[in-house]
């Protein structure tokens, strides 16, 4: 949500490429009719192809689907399924449901800002880590939990992150 | 009204892959078992190996089930297959070391029936749940899997379905608690083409994963209660919206709906009559509020997810202005039962205004967490004591929050409430979806509502003045009096701020939002007290107003609390005192937390630094 | 339909909302989410009004703007409950149109507390959602609102010029606070991070409209047309029509 200031300096490096994906966005989005309903569908095709949504893309289904930019932008910006900016390689997800955040995945925070030096919302320069928080992954009998990439752990206690973030080998990335 | 449980007396060994139980390694231990048994020569009859959904049982998972002996084994690991397989396949011995131990009687108990997390539960949205593939359809059917529709589509009509639902009294399960059979008659009498049935998967409240273990765990209840649905209403579409991150659950969907099509529960001419139903996926998008059925359906449409007002209701006009009818997934799981064993069965159970059973998450601070279902009525206390098992660690109970970030939160005095729609709304609070988040003295009320408040601040859809400027001076004032810089006059600001939330907002999110907030007020008001005159939080939770010093009277060296520090604050020899420095301490609380002795304090910020 | 509207009995349409039906028996309702042209939004909340619907004997607070007349009701449109509710609103809402006459007066005639300003983006937005409105109505949907909770503001994707801006200022002059900054200097409009060509009327020589405007204005109409302004072009008009009629 906001301003995103990693926008303007990653947007410049991938605009060349953009162009030449084009035919491969198009393949994605045209697996659909073209209409409002296939929106929510055809623009998670495209996060979860390209880890966010290339500008290009939300062009294209704008025009594919007759709705107008500003309103496929307003859905990429509202919905949290969408980035408009790439996401790092390794995304870690704190869950901060309630049952997680009393039992203090707020420490896991300090523990991942330790280890990468970013904190939630925010991704490392060279691209390679996220971290964000989730509300509530449904595994609440474990908490509290951290996802890395579709894996999930459970009890993490403050002294496992570390272990984590060594199997992606971020530790001490933040340095 | 349980079902048969098994036909045969193969042996069955159901391993439990729910989404707790697989991020414990419950995958490992199914494949073990699949690669074990592959060709086993001792054996004449290969056990079945089934990867099932969430028992309920997460604390005590990976759970491994050996049917028809009914023996439950907990806390699995890999290593621990091949001497299950030798010894209770092939010899019948138990292994006792696997078994639950029951903290009272000290016995093992070989079933999981027999403990006192199961004995007092009733399943019936729950029915399926770890002893089926939900991967299969045919261990659907073998339990009573669409008879429903079969005996609905043969000896009812669509009023008849109605009626019972009526008769039943079963009320959403998502939070509203409508009655649902009036819902329908609604959508039946409204005028209008296509009528669209809506199962709404989008569980949003933190704490909750009950809608997440039905769809994961039994994904066939929730499409034969929808066709049942769409039978009593004459809608010929139907759509499961699932929430976004929920991978497995919208997996094991996919799969039963292609199943159930295959085989003639939906499509054209169902069953040979008449009714033609069928089922659409879709993802949702990562919004809270899309829980709220208007927004979900403008998120189905295309839109963002905003609500707008319910004077016309979606049942006369919804899905694309058609007659539309939105049930929560634990409702849809209830209707089969209903059905198919009578409405009077279910009218049985429960309280006089709150009939059947109500699945909850029970998490937090208790001993036992995972999911429950009781009859409704069943008091706070039985669940979180004799169910649970009490609070960890036998620490203080301090409050239980129900209904999700809508809810509020629930003191002691108030624990032999018995648990139904009205009586938690008169607390204060709400059912909600039944999350159930249990909360000890470490807890801090004034930071739980700034929490909710949080949340909603990211959630909130922001179109309505009243809920997001409302939202946005709640916890501007609670983020405030956490940090030590309340007045006493912000408390009747938040009172004010409240009532025109309650009345004013768009929608319920809006009109719900101030509830963690009076709710706390009405319970722990001495606590904002404390944060705002004392600037102090007897929780030592909020970090701008706590400090923590090691009682050297105390503190034995261990050295837990050295190995529990994230920035190495504290210093100290084994057997020898330790220390924390106040300058590298971040105020996190694990250390005062990891403490066995009790030999870690809480001071006041300001005082103790000077 | 005979509906009960403060006491007295009226005669509403079927459908109407209630805000339709005070607007025409001049009973005033304060709004500032709506427009003729747009209808209800429901969302500034100010239109909460009381109704009493049949069968009940408790009122309950619904919008005015949204609320559909489809049954004789009793309408309230003053009491002190509402009148607390509009204060609180307005005290809310003025924090970001802090020193906007429009609030300021408005903070004052309901004695709302101060609360302290807050930042907007654009400046003074009350996300009324006006401009959103007049911007679909009126040409290709620019800008909408973005993001939600208590960051969601009105915006361009990226915050840059949108292609589909052709600068024609109607979302500008349908702000109830000005938020919308127009910058015109010469033959230039700039709005919403874009510059535009102002094109000069055929007759008088006044800079009246961009080049997007007018040629999406000939797109839709399906015609061509002179470059003239409103004034010239009624005046055209009226020596047309005098043409014809000698």
């Amino acid at each position: 949500m906001g301003e995103c200031p990693l926008l303007e300096a990653i947007f410049v490096q991938i605009d060349i490429n953009e162009y030449e994906r084009e035919n491969e966005y198009r393949k994605l989005i045209e697996n659909y009719e073209g209409k409002a309903e296939h929106l929510l569908a055809i623009m998670q095709d495209v996060q979860k192809q390209y880890n966010y949504l290339p500008r290009l893309a939300i062009q294209l289904i704008s025009d594919y689907v007759g709705t107008p930019v500003s309103r496929v932008y307003a859905m990429a910006s509202f919905y949290k399924a969408f980035s408009l900016v790439p996401k790092g390689r390794y995304v870690f997800r704190v869950c901060d449901g309630t049952a997680c955040h009393i039992k203090n995945s707020e420490t896991l925070l300090d523990r991942l800002y330790q280890q990468l030096g970013i904190k939630a919302g925010e991704t490392t320069a060279d691209g390679m880590y996220s971290v964000e928080t989730v509300n509530c992954l449904g595994a609440c009998a474990l908490a509290p939990v951290m996802v890395v990439n579709g894996k999930v752990h459970g009890k993490v206690s403050p002294g496992e992150v570390e272990r984590i973030v060594k199997e992606y080998g971020g530790q001490n990335h933040g340095s | 009204m349980e079902a048969k449980v098994y036909k045969d007396d193969r042996q069955t060994v159901l391993v439990c892959c729910g989404t707790g139980c697989t991020a414990n390694g419950g995958r490992e231990v199914f494949r073990a078992f699949q690669k074990r048994l592959e060709n086993h020569p001792e054996m004449e009859v290969l056990p079945v190996i089934k990867a099932t959904g969430c028992n309920g049982w997460c604390e005590k998972g990976p759970l491994v089930r050996l049917m028809p002996r009914d023996i439950t084994y907990c806390s699995v690991a890999e290593k621990d297959v091949d001497e299950i397989v030798d010894k209770t396949l092939l010899e019948g011995v138990l292994i006792k070391r696997l078994l639950y131990r029951d903290p009272v009687s000290k016995e093992h108990l070989t079933s999981h029936h027999l403990t006192d997390f199961y004995r007092k539960q009733h399943k019936i949205a729950l029915r399926n749940i770890g002893e089926i593939d939900p991967g299969q359809i045919n261990d659907y059917i073998e339990r009573e899997g669409y008879q429903a529709l079969k005996k609905a589509l043969q000896d009812m009509d669509g009023q008849a379905v109605i009626d019972a639902v009526k008769t039943a009294g079963l009320r959403g399960r998502g939070g509203g608690g409508f009655p649902t059979g009036s819902k329908w008659q609604s959508c039946r009498d409204a005028k209008g083409e296509p009528k669209y049935i809506i199962c709404n998967g989008d569980e949003g409240d933190p704490g909750a994963f009950m809608d997440r273990s039905i769809m994961e765990g039994d994904p066939h209840t929730v499409i034969e209660g929808m066709i049942l649905g769409a039978y009593a209403v004459g809608a010929t579409h139907g759509y499961i919206y699932v929430r976004d991150e929920y991978d497995l659950a919208v997996q094991y969907l996919g799969q039963a709906v292609k199943d159930a099509r295959q085989q003639g529960y939906l499509g054209s001419n169902i069953m040979g009559s008449e009714l033609s139903f069928d089922i659409e996926l879709v993802r949702g998008g990562g919004a809270f509020v899309c829980g709220e059925e208007t927004a979900l359906m403008a998120s189905i449409e295309g839109r963002t997810g905003e609500p707008r007002d319910k004077y016309v209701y979606p049942t006369e006009k919804g899905l694309w202005g058609k007659p539309t009818i939105i049930n929560n997934v634990e409702t849809w799981a209830n209707v089969p039962v209903i059905i198919l064993h009578g409405a009077e069965a279910f009218a049985a159970i429960g309280t006089e205004k709150s009939k059947g059973t109500k699945v909850f998450s029970l998490v937090g601070k208790v001993v036992n967490t995972g999911l429950v279902e009781v009859p409704m009525g069943t008091t706070l206390r039985e669940i979180i004591y004799e169910i649970g098992g009490g609070v960890l660690k036998k620490r203080r109970f301090k409050a239980v929050q129900t209904g999700g970030p809508s809810g509020g939160c629930i003191p002691a005095s108030l624990l032999d409430l018995p648990i139904d729609f009205d009586s938690l709304t008169e607390a204060g609070s709400m059912m909600g979806s039944g999350g159930l988040i249990v909360m000890d003295d470490h807890t801090c009320m004034v930071e739980v509502a700034r929490y909710y408040v949080n949340f909603l601040a990211g959630e909130s859809c922001g179109k309505c003045t009243p809920c997001r400027e409302g939202i946005r001076a709640m916890l501007e004032i609670l983020t405030d009096i956490c940090n030590g810089k309340g007045k006493l006059e912000d408390l009747q600001l938040l009172e004010d701020i409240s009532a025109t939330m309650q009345e004013a907002s768009l929608c319920a999110l809006g009109r719900t939002a101030p509830n963690p907030v009076l709710s706390t007020l009405r319970y722990f008001r001495d606590e904002y007290i404390e944060h705002i005159e004392n600037r102090f939080c007897p929780a030592g939770i909020c970090r701008e107003l706590t400090t923590f010093y090691i009682d050297p009277e105390k503190c034995t060296g261990c050295t837990l609390c050295m190995k529990s520090c994230a920035v190495n604050a504290i210093t100290g020899e084994k057997k020898q005192v330790h220390v924390i420095d106040e300058s590298s301490c971040i105020r996190c609380g694990e250390c005062y937390r990891t403490c066995n002795f009790d030999a870690i304090k809480l001071a006041r910020r300001d005082r103790h630094e000077n | 339909m005979k509906i009960k509207l403060n006491g007295q009995e009226r005669e509403a349409q079927k459908g109407e909302s209630i805000l339709e039906l005070c607007r025409r028996e001049n009973v005033t309702i304060p709004t500032f989410c709506y427009h003729q042209a747009f209808g209800g939004q429901g969302a500034c909340r100010m239109c909460m009004v009381e109704v009493i619907e049949k069968g009940r004997k408790e009122s309950r607070l619904v919008a005015a703007c949204t609320y559909p007349l489809n049954s004789p009701v009793e309408i309230i449109t003053e009491s002190p409950r509402i009148q607390r509710m509009r204060r609180t609103l307005v005290m809310l809402l003025a924090r970001r149109a802090d020193r906007h006459p429009l609030l300021k007066e408005m903070a004052e005639s309901y004695d709302a507390p101060h609360l302290g300003a807050i930042e907007t983006k654009p400046a003074d937005c009350i996300l009324c959602g006006l401009c959103i409105h007049a911007c679909e109505e009126m040409g290709r949907s620019a800008i909408w609102s973005m993001f939600r909770g208590i960051d969601k503001r009105i915006a361009t994707p990226y915050d840059e010029a949108a292609d589909d801006c052709m600068g024609c200022a109607a979302c500008a002059r349908v702000c109830p606070t000005q938020a919308i900054k127009v910058e015109e200097a010469g033959s230039e409009r700039k709005i919403w991070n874009k510059t535009f060509e102002l094109i000069a009327c055929q007759r008088c020589g006044k800079r009246y409209a961009t080049r997007e405007e007018i040629e999406y204005l000939q797109e839709r109409s399906g015609y061509q047309q002179e470059h003239l302004c409103e004034s010239c072009r009624k005046k055209t008009l009226a020596i047309n029509m005098k043409n014809y009629l000698q």
